[in-house]
């Protein structure tokens, strides 16, 4: 199974392009903080309650993502903001899609093709070799999100993830993103770091579209 | 974390108290699931003991309902304090759970 971390780099790759979906950079970094935080906390690392969050064991988990992420959170039982914890961590959140592509990679989800755009720009692509694990988040996404089925807590991390990322429209059509608006909204507030993810994505957005309009 | 199962007829009451927090989420999964007995299971949950829960006290929850509902059964909760309440409505757990005012009315509403 893969992390989320590598999921979210996944889900953000254009399947056919092999090139990552528009995002902007600041939003990415929010999200992929939050899919580490959220794996750590679902491999019971970290706890979280309204107010605070808390590292409850430092076991390293052998995972080069979130093992950083977890060395460097706060002293054990410190009490943490969860949103100054998620800033905190998406400083390094390229430096984690760098690792995560290398991942993927290595386990023959992607490959990496170099090349030049009018023979001087050098560019990446990343074509997906193998899409079952795409395929499997999008039917489990349409699966929670369309029927009343009570979601796992992988599920609810995915929705919070995927949505924060604005990728929703690549699961559903239009006709049912709109009929799922008030489910995606009840999902969505089920983990407490996602929410904090929601909130912080929505709040970078608005100030990259004030900017926008003010320049 | 203390946990206390009973039955009432084919309702199984499990009463929960203390901290479910990550310390206390591992065992309380495990119990909870075995307790899950019956075609389908009818549990009732009295929460009034249960001074906190965190995130990782929720998701054990959410599984429990999961399991529920994949069996056809009936889960309820009841006498929930008011910062675990509060808790619940934050997270929107309050959505997925019957939630009674005790555990007398969590026992009928799964009946």
């Amino acid at each position: 199974m893969l992390s989320f971390p590598e999921e979210i780099v996944l889900l953000l790759l254009d399947e056919t392009r092999g090139e990552f979906i528009p995002l902007p950079e600041s939003v990415f970094a929010i999200v992929m903080s939050g899919a580490a935080l959220m794996d750590l906390a679902l491999h019971n690392r970290i706890d979280t309650d309204l107010e605070k969050m808390i590292v409850v064991d430092r076991t390293p988990l052998g995972d080069d993502i979130l093992d950083d992420v977890l060395a460097g959170l706060g002293k054990a039982n410190a009490k943490l903001d969860i949103t100054d914890a998620l800033y905190d961590v998406a400083v390094a959140a390229e430096a984690y899609r760098a690792k995560a592509l290398k991942r993927l990679i290595a386990h023959g989800v992607l490959n990496e093709e170099n090349g030049r755009f009018l023979w001087v720009f050098r560019t990446r692509r990343y074509p997906v070799i193998d899409n079952t694990e795409q395929q499997e988040v999008r039917a489990r996404l349409r699966q929670v999100l369309l029927t009343d089925e009570i979601p796992d807590p992988r599920d609810v991390v995915l929705i919070c993830l995927v949505d924060a990322c604005a990728l929703l429209g690549f699961v559903l059509s239009e006709d049912e993103l709109d009929a799922v608006t008030p489910r995606v909204e009840q999902l969505r507030k089920m983990d407490l770091i996602g929410q904090a993810v929601t909130r912080a994505a929505s709040e970078t957005e608005a100030i990259i579209k004030f900017a926008a309009t003010t320049m | 974390m203390e946990i206390k199962q009973e039955r009432d007829g084919d309702v199984v009451i499990v009463r929960l108290s203390g901290r479910l927090d990550s310390s206390a989420a591992s065992s309380a999964e495990e119990r909870l699931g075995a307790a899950l007995a019956g075609e389908p299971p009818r549990m009732a949950i009295d929460m009034s003991g249960l001074d906190y829960i965190s995130s990782a006290g929720l998701r054990v929850l959410l599984v429990l309902a999961k399991k529920v509902q994949q069996q056809k059964g009936k889960v309820a909760l009841g006498g929930l304090v008011d910062n675990v309440r509060e808790v619940f409505a934050v997270s929107g757990f309050d959505s997925i759970f019957a939630i009674e005012p005790d555990s007398a009315a969590a026992v009928a509403a799964v009946r």
